[in-house]
């Protein structure tokens, strides 16, 4: 049995199923199981060159993919339906808003097992916030409060390169999973409510883009950081904010708030399934092995490892209820998000990826002006346009 | 890919067999950290375009994965000093010991083109704070056992460009027979499209035919990435300059900054034929959003002159069966077309014990109207009768010009009562017709029709007798005063009776 699981900037998820998966070898003798580490790009090239040449091209037989790509590569038939061979599934335990876009247009198949979710969320170091904010929980609620005290606060380290911002999950460019959260905050989109057309020009969605690009352009984030690639990304002791979704708290002295413009809580949670892909020689034998992960024990230490949270509805309010910071995650789960599970979604953010790319080499050579932004959001929103006319 | 086994300063590299770039990236960054016991161990590109690293692959505490990250190394560092000198640079740093080993080949293009491919970036190797750095010997040893994987990975590309270039070469032959042998325009089109599927894998392709009557530009059919093939005949665009993008690229106007953006990953492709535009082919990996590869488009662009032929080639094998099989004056099938037809419609309505109708319909006085005003009025009777009767079919129906002023229809499904009413209805949609008759004192003509009809299976049991009821009830109208219907059960019923009672019938005048 082969698996394709998502890369992840954070190295503790590898090595939690790479533990994982040496516990059901345990269990399971018999049931061979390797896995391979795929990232976002090379999972999707491969999706697709599976479509182009099955032959040459075959799938693993269980996938990690990220909640909203379900819709997509089921329509292609690339997956196999679970929720007669999941439990969990076929009883719905979940969430209702995990279930709300696990099956967009079904209500009796589904197609991934939602698995792992992460709530982006900010982090402070209260020591480092001494004079500049006096109340962080008011101050940094909002948007502008939060940009006004990275303006006032400096970086606890007086190392070279140094900055009061930290965003670990950064992959050196302004990318889509940046931007969305704030997008989000503003009530922004990719598409209208009917999905009937993109938005990506609209007010409240090129505003929350622009709003983390001007963390760039303003250099309180660094582009393509040498620093990073020389030391890594910048240990927490040395920064005043973070901006991350895995848990933080407890560790190195920082405190938790909800996401910067989100004062009532809420907001996009990132969510991340496991699939079994429909060119499976043993799709029950697949089936048992999410059903296995999926199972209590398993993936409340899964998620654990790595300071997510589970999907699956008695282990989330198990976590929820043990949460150090249970007040926060509280108001973080109050009105969660997720993103639409639509067939064009994904290549929507491809597109916005795209233009974020152009507009992040654009700052780090010094010459990106405000029209930059509005151009390759006219460009981008005209491609996804026409893509929901043709799919 | 295979990996000779070989000792390189003192270090054998082994012998391993790579499933693919991906594969061979993980293995060869497995095998450096075991050998040199390194904590981590990652693979870059290097796009010298921008500046950047790009992670590709990483190795780190017994696990090795693909990741995606691009960073710029700070000028002067060590990772720069290696890429500029492309030598191996040791440093040492907060995050612990590195060893920066460069590598860069260029490919000739195997498709003989004089570009070059170029494959540039390096490996960094890492070890903890707490662990000892690289020494100049052992950097060495390092740099030089990677250096004997990365020849691998030079040949691994090299055969891999050198596998796209057979592919190529191989869907030039398959395809052009494709396009030679393509005649009829329903499985051409197929033929066509499904062929380029079947070697390029685009997301999509989408065939589009210029209507030039009505200027339009016409959707065919669509394949998609997994080679299943619609119609798109609901697609049609005016073509005016202006009215849609596909329709200005056709009419061979700019395309403006939508289409450069697009230009990757979609290809339009106006198909011309001696000069004259008669369509349009597009391909796109719209949903993937992945570049179709230069080599592939070049190809495409090639293939374009044969897919032109090859769709106008059906197309007029088309309109030439078209005409073997239609009548051009009524519009209606021939006699040889009718016969294939009348065959399997029989066959239809014996396996499923459904009726079938045959409506003989023959035009009244039509040698007179030839005579008296000629062939040209004879032959407007003609077409309007084949209008008539064609507006007044059900789609399952078949109409045929069976000869001179013979008409047959074939009617599936009907019983002797629904053709009775069919034959009334287009007796009098003809009896009411008026065909102006220039230079003559009754200025127009009226027509009249003959009708004879059996049906299967209460008429008769075999093809031959299905004809030769539905005659002979025409030939009983004709010889009763012309201009009336007959169902063959009435016609012998009639004979009966008047064979009963000692009367002959009265042979009509054709």
């Amino acid at each position: 049995m082969k698996i394709w699981l998502l890369s992840d900037y954070d190295h503790r998820k590898h090595l939690a199923f790479k533990s994982m998966l040496a516990r059901f070898s345990a269990a399971f003798p018999d049931a061979a199981a390797e896995f391979c580490v795929k990232s976002r790009r090379s999972l999707w090239e491969s999706l697709f060159a599976h479509l182009r040449d099955p032959k040459r091209n075959p799938l693993a037989d269980i996938i990690e993919i990220p909640q909203n790509w379900t819709e997509l590569f089921s329509r292609l038939g690339l997956l196999a339906e679970l929720s007669s061979r999941v439990e969990a599934l076929g009883q719905k335990r979940y969430p209702d808003f995990i279930l709300k876009e696990l099956c967009r247009n079904e209500q009796t198949r589904a197609f991934s097992a939602p698995w792992w979710l992460e709530a982006p969320a900010l982090f402070y170091r209260p020591a480092a916030l001494k004079g500049a904010v006096s109340d962080p929980e008011s101050e940094l609620a909002s948007w502008e409060g939060f940009r006004s005290a990275l303006d006032r606060v400096a970086a606890p380290s007086r190392r070279r390169g140094a900055r009061a911002l930290a965003v670990p999950g950064s992959s050196g460019s302004v990318s889509v999973a940046d931007v969305l959260p704030r997008v989000w905050g503003r009530r922004g989109g990719l598409f209208s409510d009917d999905f009937n057309r993109a938005t990506f020009t609209r007010e409240e969605t090129a505003g929350g883009i622009e709003d983390w690009l001007e963390l760039a352009s303003s250099g309180k984030i660094e582009l393509f950081s040498p620093d990073r690639f020389e030391n890594g990304p910048q240990p927490a002791e040395e920064c005043a904010f973070i901006i991350s979704s895995r848990k933080l708290a407890g560790r190195s002295g920082l405190k938790m708030l909800p996401y910067p413009g989100y004062p009532s809580g809420g907001g996009l949670m990132l969510v991340y399934n496991l699939s079994v892909s429909a060119s499976c020689q043993d799709p029950a034998g697949a089936a048992a092995f999410v059903s296995w992960a999926l199972e209590q024990r398993n993936l409340a230490s899964f998620t654990e490892s790595f300071g997510v949270f589970p999907c699956l509805k008695p282990v989330f309010e198990e976590r929820l209820r043990d949460e150090r910071e249970a007040g926060v995650y509280k108001r973080l789960f109050s009105a969660p998000e997720l993103k639409p599970n639509i067939m064009v979604y994904p290549t929507a953010e491809l597109l916005l990826e795209r233009a974020l790319w152009n507009l992040s080499l654009k700052i780090a050579r010094r010459d990106y002006d405000r029209e930059d932004l509005t151009r390759e959001l006219i460009m981008a929103q005209g491609e996804a346009d026409y893509l929901l006319s043709l799919y | 890919m295979k990996k000779n086994g070989k000792i390189i300063a003192g270090v054998d590299t082994g012998q391993s067999f790579y499933d693919g770039r991906d594969a061979f990236l993980k293995a060869a960054l497995e095998s450096v950290s075991g050998q040199f016991t390194l904590d981590a161990a990652s693979f870059y590109e290097f796009e010298e375009k921008s500046g950047l690293l790009r992670l590709r692959h990483r190795h780190a505490s017994g696990v090795s994965f693909e990741h995606e990250e691009d960073l710029r190394p700070a000028p002067g560092s060590p990772a720069a000093r290696a890429l500029d000198t492309l030598q191996a640079v040791t440093a040492k740093g907060l995050g612990g010991s590195f060893l920066y080993s460069p590598f860069r080949f260029d490919y000739c293009d195997p498709a003989g083109g004089r570009g070059v491919v170029p494959c540039f970036g390096l490996v960094r190797l890492e070890r903890s704070p707490r662990r000892r750095g690289f020494t100049a010997p052992e950097a060495a040893r390092a740099d030089a056992y990677l250096k004997s994987f990365l020849r691998d990975y030079y040949k691994a590309e090299f055969f891999s460009l050198h596998r796209k270039y057979d592919k190529n070469v191989a869907a030039i032959t398959e395809l052009t027979e494709v396009f030679a042998t393509a005649l009829r325009v329903r499985d051409s089109f197929r033929h066509i499209l499904s062929g380029i599927q079947t070697y390029f894998g685009f997301d999509r392709v989408r065939l589009y035919l210029i209507d030039e009557p009505n200027r339009k530009l016409k959707g065919e059919l669509s394949a998609d990435i997994r080679g299943q093939i619609k119609s798109i005949s609901y697609e049609e665009i005016p073509l005016e300059p202006g009215a849609h993008r596909f329709a200005d690229i056709v009419l061979g106007r700019s395309s403006g900054a939508f289409m450069e953006r697009y230009k990757d990953c979609v290809l339009y492709m106006p198909l011309s034929v001696q000069g004259v535009t008669i369509g349009l082919l597009i391909v796109d990996n719209l949903l993937s959003q992945q570049r179709i590869e230069p080599q592939e488009l070049a190809m495409l662009k090639s293939f374009g002159g044969q897919i032109a032929l090859a769709v106008d080639n059906s197309r007029l094998f088309d309109k030439v069966e078209e005409l073997s099989l239609y009548d051009e004056l009524t519009k209606l099938p021939l006699r040889r077309y009718f016969n294939q037809r009348f065959q399997e419609e029989f066959y239809r309505a014996e396996r499923f014990k459904q009726p079938l109708a045959l409506v003989w319909a023959d035009i009244d006085y039509f040698k007179e109207v030839n005579d008296t005003y000629g062939h040209q009025i004879g032959d407007k009777v003609l077409k309007e009768a084949g209008r008539v009767i064609l507006s007044n079919l059900r789609k399952i129906d078949f109409p045929c010009r069976y000869g001179g002023d013979e008409i047959i229809i074939l009617l599936p499904q009907a019983t002797g009562t629904e053709a009775t009413r069919l034959a009334e209805r287009l007796s009098q949609e003809l009896s009411e017709l008026r065909i102006p008759v220039p230079f003559s004192k009754a200025r127009e003509l009226r027509v009249t029709m003959s009708i004879g009809i059996s049906t299967f299976p209460a008429d008769a049991s075999t093809m031959d007798s299905l004809l030769e009821k539905a005659d002979d009830a025409l030939y009983w109208v004709k010889s009763h005063g012309r201009g009336k219907i007959a169902l063959y059960s009435d016609v012998a019923e009639e004979k009966k009776k008047a064979e009963a009672a000692g009367g002959t019938n009265n042979a009509p005048a054709k």
